[in-house]
């Protein structure tokens, strides 16, 4: 699904090195986490990959099911399957937020030679998926992200996923400034999502979220690397003792 | 002293080229605003209130010249809303175009007939406002039309009007050069919706008088042309009485050169006026100037006033906005607010802007702001990574811009027609 | 250590005092007038005057054709009225262009030789005597003076500068602080290159009349990579009767610098008006920093609009080079009329501008004040914080200008703009231009009007203050983020003088 091969990036405008040869290697239908502790580079490898601005490569690939992706503007990347959650999602004053899943769903499909969905046929899928998130009509009527709780941002972003229906997911922080509650009902939209040919990439700095979406893989970042990899039981490890083992054996 | 003279040249010219009408019921009034005129001068670029903006093709003996564009198989805006229909012609009036004027609670004429009388009700009004909202700032341009508008509607308002009243603007000749006054009569507790579209001729100079009575409503919802060469200068004298309402939006798509000056007195207590204006300018089309002045003076207590407007401009686009707030010593309570923004889409283009406030009363709630910048990046990134192509999500956000100052029209109905519009300008400018 | 607590226990020492000394302030603390016998130049402003200021001076004769050029240009000039202000008409010809106290002529030896009226005037300013031996011109007094408060001061008193403390220790550092007609003589090539560079002869009719005639003003020049060891400081006085006060002030700040002045300025109270038209000019090269504080306390009239100062100043800093920085801080609550917008030219890439502003008007007091932040170079920073409080009949008016050049790409500026309201009868007026040609910038101005909070007086009146001074902590608590960009000294000064300026604003 994803191939990510010695990755190196540095920040445009400080000409700082924030990724210093990162390699990871995700099937179709796995999820894998990365944890790691403040600045060790984690978001910035997701927005490397969604294609954000003020980054530069200056070595090795990422792919998506065999494409290269890094060459790709942000939309053609969305189209090819791939789908951040934000940790921070953008509020986007006076556009209505299902006019906003409509113009993504439907760009998505028509990049993909799909026929765009009718009005109704959006209103009936729009309604079911957030029904399970417990979205009410009100927040799919507010402008995007305006005026939402953290909560409320969090589950819209999953609803992007689940109306958008990526293969490759990146959920950057998303357990960040959520109570249990919320969180559970992120986790849930997100357990429902998974099948053999999604996969996604978990990116958290504790480990509470992994009880609710259980990883394959667990990998740890620190200094722009991937120092160690490891089963689920590697994040009981982070959570027992801290990153701060890790690293002396990452040194 | 040498500039003195050449005003007065320049006015003496421009007012030869004219064949002033003598006028009936208005002949006193055009009297006046002749001698108004005179002792006002034309504006010049020197004036405070023209810095951001040349006058000089206004104030022209003949409009430069200016092609109607192609509607190429546009659907006229409002084309779906039941209303009656008043179209002019370069600034003529054309019966045949025309709906039939009657309308249940409102009482329909043209300037061009009722001034064959001596009394009129519009007596009162017809360049009574535009006189009195010459101070602080003069307005030559629209005492000039005072002086020589050869047409206009007259409306009295007496109950609420059935159906919206639509002054459809044509342009066909390329050196027209039309000179319209309008004057409406809200008496109290009446309301009416007034709709103008279209960009009038080669050049357009408009006066619209709005006297609003105790607990009157209007709501005026324009669009001007997106002809790319035409020029236009229009004016708004509102006078609002207690109670009474007045909201104004205007969307402004193309235009050589737009000035659109609202000019509200509001004269009573607990009345709430609203101005709101979208401007659209595209220098690849041609050169964009668009200028929206505003003055709102407060002397009722209570009272509530809004000015919102938002400018989008690329491709060396120029956008002004002066914005005044005064009030009034006395007009306790009032709460003042005026917001003028901008979206540069790239780096030719200018914004310019005097937001005033002016304030002889303290218990008041009054603020401003403006501001100016490009699109906002994050919420670009945001869209393209949900896979929304870079045009269709920077027009997303240029609606998105918009959409404070359209919400400032109540009808839902008129609001979708403005989304059309603009949807349709914003496809025909992805570059 | 022993330094840090002598520093701070001088610091709490000047505050206490000027505390105190602010607390005994009548409504003009500094309204007396001192009956010094005074040498006048002859009314009125023509070349011959022009020449007599010159050579009274002692000035070359490059100066001399340098105020006439400005002279010419003055007479084909008109007075400017776009300001929101209004006062009678100004006869130019029935004031006095020149005006020094006498007994300046030979230098004292000692203190008893020193016009005790003139050391009178200095101690109700507030100025320690061992300074007050300096700026008298007494011999030797420099030595005397303990190190403690570091803050040089040069003193002008109508149309001559008075002497300037600790030149010996400033020299040192290769920092020159001297009387611009000092400057003129000692410093011609500096002078040259520097002295109209900022605010040119042809600016505007008051820095072009000022361009003649000035007579007085301060002079500094801080050297590449020096932090000038204190702060320095002008002390402003007009006394004289129908006297014109035109001083310039032209600073230097070199590469890699860094200086921080202090202006204050006081006058007495008199019944007719008096003209004060000052210029400042600072140019700042690449790397270096200018802070420069204002408390304008003139005699603002009284409640009946008579008399006052006629305060018409042009002030400009040009960040001439890269990173060059500056920050204008003014506390404006004297004069009758404050015709005054402290600019910042950003022309060095990545230059910044600061503005922090209190406009106090009382009674018939008019000010219309602001600042233009003309953005010409890239990635160039702007902020600006206005604060402006109107009581009784007076008008204050925030004029400014914020222009992003099609050059200043990604610069940004910041504009916070507001008023306050006290009691119905008085105005408070925000003009700002805003004037962008470049995308990659960001421009954000905001503005608010409204009266007191009642809330907030009633909270206080509950706690046991009465209403006035319930709205002298209220408009404090308005202006506070001005008064913490303020120095040490003036802060304390200035927080009084917000309290004192409103007195009988209340009832």
């Amino acid at each position: 699904m994803l191939k990510i091969n010695n990755l190196h990036v540095k920040l445009e405008a400080e000409d700082k090195v924030i990724l210093k040869g990162v390699n990871l290697t995700i099937g179709s239908g796995e999820v894998h986490a990365i944890m790691g502790p403040n600045g060790s580079g984690k978001s910035t490898l997701s927005y490397v990959l969604s294609g954000r601005e003020g980054y530069q490569v200056t070595e090795g690939s990422a792919t998506l099911l065999g494409a290269a992706l890094l060459d790709m503007a942000p939309e053609e990347r969305a189209a090819a399957g791939l789908f951040l959650a934000f940790q921070y999602p953008v509020e986007i004053p006076g556009v209505g937020n299902m006019t906003f899943l409509r113009t993504a769903v439907n760009a998505q499909r028509k990049a993909r030679g799909q026929d765009e969905l009718s009005a109704g046929e959006f209103l009936k899928l729009v309604r079911e998926k957030a029904k399970t998130l417990k979205i009410d009509a009100d927040m799919l009527k507010r402008p995007v992200n305006v005026g939402f709780s953290g909560g409320e941002k969090k589950r819209n972003e999953i609803l992007q996923m689940a109306m958008l229906e990526p293969k490759m997911c990146i959920l950057d922080e998303t357990d960040s400034g959520l109570d249990v509650d919320a969180m559970k009902l992120v986790a849930d939209g997100v357990n429902a999502l998974r099948d053999a040919g999604r996969s996604f990439l978990v990116i958290t700095h504790y480990q509470r979220l992994l009880d609710h979406i259980k990883p394959d893989v667990v990998h740890i970042m620190a200094d722009g690397r991937i120092i160690k990899t490891g089963g689920p039981e590697l994040a009981l490890e982070v959570e027992e003792n801290g990153y701060a083992d890790l690293l002396a054996e990452g040194v | 002293m040498a500039v003195a003279l050449a005003k007065e040249d320049a006015l003496a010219a421009r007012l030869a080229a004219l064949d002033l009408p003598q006028g009936g019921f208005t002949r006193a009034a055009r009297a006046a605003a002749v001698a108004r005129l005179q002792a006002l001068g034309l504006p010049g670029k020197r004036d405070e209130y023209w810095r951001y903006t040349d006058p000089a093709a206004l104030t022209a003996v003949a409009p430069p010249t200016a092609e109607a564009s192609d509607a190429q198989g546009e659907v006229p805006v409002f084309d779906g809303l039941d209303r009656v229909k008043l179209v002019f012609v370069d600034g003529v009036f054309d019966p045949a175009r025309s709906d039939d004027p009657t309308l249940a609670g409102a009482e329909i004429s043209r300037l061009a007939t009722a001034d064959a009388a001596d009394i009129h009700w519009a007596q009162g009004i017809y360049g009574a406002l535009e006189a009195a909202g010459q101070n602080p700032v003069p307005r030559p341009l629209a005492a000039l039309n005072t002086a020589a508008a050869t047409d206009g509607v007259l409306i009295r308002v007496t109950a609420r009007a059935a159906r919206p009243v639509n002054l459809i603007y044509v342009h066909e000749s390329a050196t027209s050069d039309a000179i319209l006054h309008h004057c409406i009569k809200i008496e109290a507790g009446a309301d009416l919706t007034l709709l103008e579209t279209g960009p009038a001729g080669a050049r357009f100079n408009k006066v619209l008088e709005v006297d609003i009575a105790e607990g009157g409503r209007f709501h005026h919802v324009r669009t001007q042309g997106r002809d790319h060469a035409r020029r236009a200068a229009t004016h708004v004298f509102a006078r609002v009485a207690s109670g009474a309402l007045f909201k104004s939006f205007t969307l402004t798509a193309n235009g050589a050169l737009t000035r659109n000056e609202v000019v509200i007195d509001i004269v009573g207590d607990d009345a709430v006026t609203h101005v709101a204006g979208a401007a659209l300018g595209d220098g690849a089309t041609g050169p964009f100037h668009h200028d929206d002045t505003v003055f709102v003076t407060h002397r009722g207590v209570r009272c509530e006033s809004r000015q919102v407007f938002k400018k989008v401009l690329k491709h060396g686009a120029i956008g002004v906005f002066q914005g005044k707030i005064l009030v009034k010593p006395g007009a306790q309570k009032t709460d003042g607010y005026q917001i003028s923004q901008s979206l540069l889409l790239d780096d030719d283009s200018q914004f310019l802007a005097k937001p005033e406030l002016e304030i002889y009363a303290d218990d008041v709630k009054c603020s401003h702001g403006s501001t100016t910048g490009a699109i906002d990046e994050e919420a670009l990134f945001y869209l393209r990574s949900r896979g929304v192509p870079v045009q269709e999500a920077t027009a997303l956000l240029v609606l998105s811009f918009l959409a404070d100052a359209i919400s400032e029209i109540e009808d839902e109905a008129l609001q979708t027609e403005i989304f059309t519009v603009l949807e349709g300008w914003l496809a025909r400018h992805k570059a | 250590m022993t330094i840090v607590e002598n520093e701070l226990e001088v610091r709490e020492g000047v505050d206490r005092e000027t505390v105190e000394a602010v607390q005994n302030m009548g409504s003009y603390k500094y309204g007396w007038n001192t009956d010094i016998e005074m040498e006048f130049a002859p009314k009125g402003v023509n070349e011959d005057i022009v020449r007599l200021i010159s050579a009274k001076n002692n000035e070359p004769e490059w100066m001399t054709e340098w105020r006439l050029t400005a002279f010419r240009r003055w007479v084909t000039m008109t007075e400017p009225t776009w300001a929101m202000v209004h006062y009678p008409e100004i006869d130019y010809q029935d004031l006095y262009y020149y005006a020094k106290p006498k007994s300046l002529d030979e230098k004292p030896k000692s203190l008893d030789e020193v016009d005790p009226k003139l050391l009178a005037t200095y101690e109700k300013l507030g100025i320690p005597l061992k300074e007050q031996m300096i700026l008298a011109g007494v011999e030797g007094a420099e030595g005397l003076v303990a190190d403690a408060r570091k803050v040089a001061v040069d003193a002008v008193f109508d149309s001559v500068s008075l002497g300037t403390t600790f030149q010996a220790e400033l020299a040192k550092a290769g920092v020159i602080f001297c009387s611009i007609t000092e400057a003129i003589v000692k410093y011609p090539d500096l002078v040259k290159k520097y002295l109209g560079s900022v605010v040119p002869q042809s600016d505007n009719f008051f820095a072009t009349l000022n361009s003649a005639v000035f007579s007085a003003g301060s002079f500094v020049y801080i050297p590449p990579n020096t932090r000038c060891p204190m702060e320095l400081s002008t002390y402003f006085r007009i006394n004289a009767e129908n006297t014109g006060q035109f001083e310039r002030t032209l600073i230097i700040c070199d590469k890699g610098s860094y200086v921080s002045y202090l202006e204050g300025c006081t006058a007495p109270k008199r019944d007719t008006a008096q003209l004060h038209a000052a210029v400042v000019e600072i140019v700042i090269l690449e790397d270096a920093e200018v802070k420069y504080s204002t408390v304008q306390n003139w005699f603002p009239g009284d409640e009946e609009g008579k008399g006052g100062i006629y305060n018409f100043v042009t002030k400009r800093a040009d960040c001439r080079e890269a990173r060059a920085k500056v920050m204008w801080t003014q506390v404006e609550t004297g004069s009758a009329i404050t015709w005054k917008y402290p600019s910042c030219i950003l022309r060095g890439d990545e230059s910044q501008g600061e503005f922090y502003s209190i406009a106090i008007a009382n009674n018939m007091q008019q000010a219309d004040t602001g600042t233009k932040m003309v953005h010409l170079g890239r990635n160039t920073r702007s902020r600006i914080v206005s604060k402006g409080i109107s009581a009784g009949k007076a008008q204050n008016t925030y004029r400014g200008l914020v222009s992003m050049h099609p050059r200043a790409k990604n610069s940004r500026n910041y504009t916070q703009c507001d008023s306050l309201l006290i009691g119905d009868q008085c105005g408070a007026h925000t003009v700002p231009y805003i004037e962008v040609k470049n995308n990659s910038s960001r421009v954000e101005h905001e503005a608010t009007t409204s009266k007191v909070d009642d809330d907030q007086l009633f909270y206080c009146r509950a706690r046991g203050m009465d209403e006035e001074e319930a709205v002298a902590l209220v408009v404090n608590g308005f202006c506070r983020e001005v008064l913490q960009a303020l120095p040490m000294e003036f802060a304390m000064e200035a927080q009084s003088l917000v309290a004192i300026s409103l007195e009988g604003s209340v009832g």
